[in-house]
């Protein structure tokens, strides 16, 4: 299946080629691109499209157990959305699959509606983490831009300090703050003080999370 | 690769099933059937009563024997020691309390030979030697209980495990059947709604409509083709049938449920009828068949508290020129309204019960061209018959 970049793209990992097919035509069916792999190594193998996505993955894998895989792309840092599908599952199963994240757990055979519902989850999913992590990474080369002296005057104007007290405590002419501030937000490109400490906040966040 | 590992769990559970052969399970050969019909199979009783009774003859004609030469004998020989062998004879025959009575009775014997002995001049050496024996006796008959004991344990823990593993190979099989089968289902289910979906777009696409249903069509092909296999296993597995004596058979099979109805104290009546014809069958699955019945009977019967505790087994010339066997007890009975589901898999009254029993036993005699029905039984308790054909060869 062509994958075009501007439609997300559903990932099909199954050992059994009549599911896979099965699901290509599903997934096709609700105008969707889809890809589908028998093991887990053809999916690592495929360079995958820059587009919002899921994973569809069965249980019962050869040679290893989707939710060990799970556990394995958390550590590659894929963190497409998950639904599995499984013949036997059980509840320690499911609730494993869960707590590590994963959108949902089918028993096989599913209700259509559910995968369907499932898949469009996922994809809204990505597609909110993708921005998340687009408008992140675009702060970040923003931050990158400034001196050493304009984000310590960054820190302290979303600290709430006005501009005469952080002179004072910079031991800086207050005039030369306001040149600092006023690089500082169009640098960030930042409109308003609220913006600048949103954007203060995110990147804070980010840097916590790791 | 996973229908090799489903043929494989068959031949396992199919294997299982020589559990229940007699020769196999190491069960003391006894037939403590409590009231036998009189009437028309007398012959054949008489036969296995005779079995029976060789061993206890033989141990107590051995046993005058030495009575007769310890009386003879000095009584400074200590040949009252043979008297051992006639407590480790009586093991084969004797519950617990009968093996001590005969280890009494073998030092009564003893006593008794003593006082008759001619030249009873009381030496020192011939009271050693009396004490010897004595010790000899009830050592030997004290191990003799311990044996016995040790055996029945072994044989119920032997049946309780052959029961496990069958359970256990029959739950496998289920659940690989029901994954070989779950699978084309689950594709052929994404497939019909993959279907809709091509036909409700605008416009609809029927190429990959029609592709869908194409795709659909195999799924179901490959589920009935799996079933197809199970089905032709359980067919392959009569491969055992030959000319059969269904009285011989149902005797067999009642040595197999021996203990369990002396520990329910039910009374069993076998009532054989002598004009049996030869039928054409697997010996194993018919085994299977009874054993299964009489034991639902015990459990029925073990229900009801007060009463009478009959299970009669039988067989006849049916009119219609086959073979009928009937199963009779006085138990609990079942409700009419049950009667339609008595024999599908999957249903079943008893609490730890599997509900298999009655629809293996019903897929066996449908096997053998024969047919299996149940019946209230009156006042109380139900009825279970099958038929079976007359074997080919004798028909010709």
């Amino acid at each position: 299946m062509i994958v075009s970049s501007d439609k997300p793209v559903v990932f099909v990992v199954d050992d059994d080629p009549h599911i896979r097919e099965a699901l290509d035509g599903l997934i096709r069916s609700l105008q969707l691109n889809v890809k589908t792999f028998g093991t887990t190594e053809e999916f690592l193998n495929f360079k995958r499209p820059d587009t919002p996505g899921c994973i569809v993955l069965d249980v019962r894998l050869p040679g290893l157990n989707g939710l060990d895989f799970q556990r394995d792309l958390q550590k590659l840092n894929i963190d497409l959305p998950i639904i599995f599908i499984s013949a036997h599952g059980d509840v320690p199963m499911s609730v494993r699959a869960i707590k590590a994240g994963a959108i949902e757990f089918l028993t096989k055979p599913f209700r259509h509606q559910d995968l369907v519902d499932a898949i469009h989850v996922g994809i809204e999913r990505d597609r909110c983490h993708r921005q998340a992590m687009a408008t992140i990474s675009e702060l970040q080369s923003r931050f990158v831009l400034l001196t050493a002296r304009e984000r310590q005057i960054m820190h302290k104007v979303v600290g709430g300090g006005p501009n005469k007290l952080i002179a004072a405590e910079l031991k800086l002419s207050e005039f030369t703050v306001q040149v600092h501030r006023s690089h500082v937000m169009h640098k960030m490109k930042a409109k308003s003080l609220v913006d600048l400490v949103r954007m203060a906040d995110r990147l804070q966040d980010c840097a916590k999370t790791g | 690769m996973s229908l090799n590992f489903l043929c494989r769990g068959f031949l396992w559970l199919c294997l299982g099933k020589s559990t229940i052969h007699p020769a196999k399970r190491g069960v003391p050969a006894r037939l403590v059937v409590v009231r036998w019909a009189t009437g028309t199979s007398g012959m054949r009783l008489q036969q296995a009563a005779g079995r029976t009774l060789l061993l206890p003859i033989t141990t107590v004609a051995l046993a005058a024997g030495i009575f007769a030469v310890d009386t003879i004998t000095d009584s400074e020989i200590a040949f009252p020691a043979f008297y051992t062998a006639i407590v480790l004879l009586s093991v084969g025959f004797c519950k617990k309390t009968g093996v001590v009575f005969v280890g009494i009775g073998c030092i009564a014997l003893t006593l008794l030979s003593d006082l008759l002995t001619v030249n009873s001049g009381v030496s020192e050496a011939g009271v050693i030697n009396t004490a010897i024996s004595f010790l000899a006796i009830t050592t030997t008959t004290f191990l003799a209980i311990k044996i016995q004991s040790a055996e029945i344990v072994a044989v119920e823990a032997q049946s309780q495990l052959a029961h496990v593993v069958r359970v256990t190979a029959l739950g496998e099989l289920a659940a690989t059947i029901a994954h070989e089968v779950s699978q084309p289902l689950t594709a052929a289910v994404i497939n019909g709604n993959a279907c809709l979906e091509w036909l409700a777009a605008h416009p609809p696409n029927l190429d990959e409509a029609r592709r869908a249903i194409g795709l659909l069509v195999k799924d179901a092909h490959r589920a009935s083709h799996v079933l197809g296999q199970v089905r032709a296993l359980t067919k392959g597995s009569i491969s055992e049938k030959g000319p059969l004596d269904i009285n011989k058979t149902i005797l067999a099979t009642v040595i197999l449920i021996d203990r369990e109805i002396q520990k329910s104290q039910v009374s069993l009546q076998t009532q054989l009828s002598d004009d049996v014809p030869i039928v054409d069958g697997d010996r194993v699955q018919l085994q299977q068949v009874i054993l299964n019945l009489l034991l639902n009977g015990i459990e029925a019967i073990k229900l009801v508290a007060a009463g009478p505790k009959d299970l009669i087994v039988s067989s006849a010339k049916s009119d219609s020129d086959d073979v009928l066997i009937s199963v009779q007890d006085s138990g609990a009975g079942f409700a009419l309204a049950d009667l339609d589901r008595l024999f599908s898999a999957f249903y079943t009254t008893k609490p730890g019960g599997m509900g298999m029993g009655l629809a293996i036993s019903r897929t066996i005699i449908e096997n053998h061209r024969g047919r299996i029905w149940a019946t209230p039984n009156s006042p109380r308790g139900a009825v279970f018959q099958f038929t079976l054909p007359i074997g080919q060869e004798l028909i010709a």
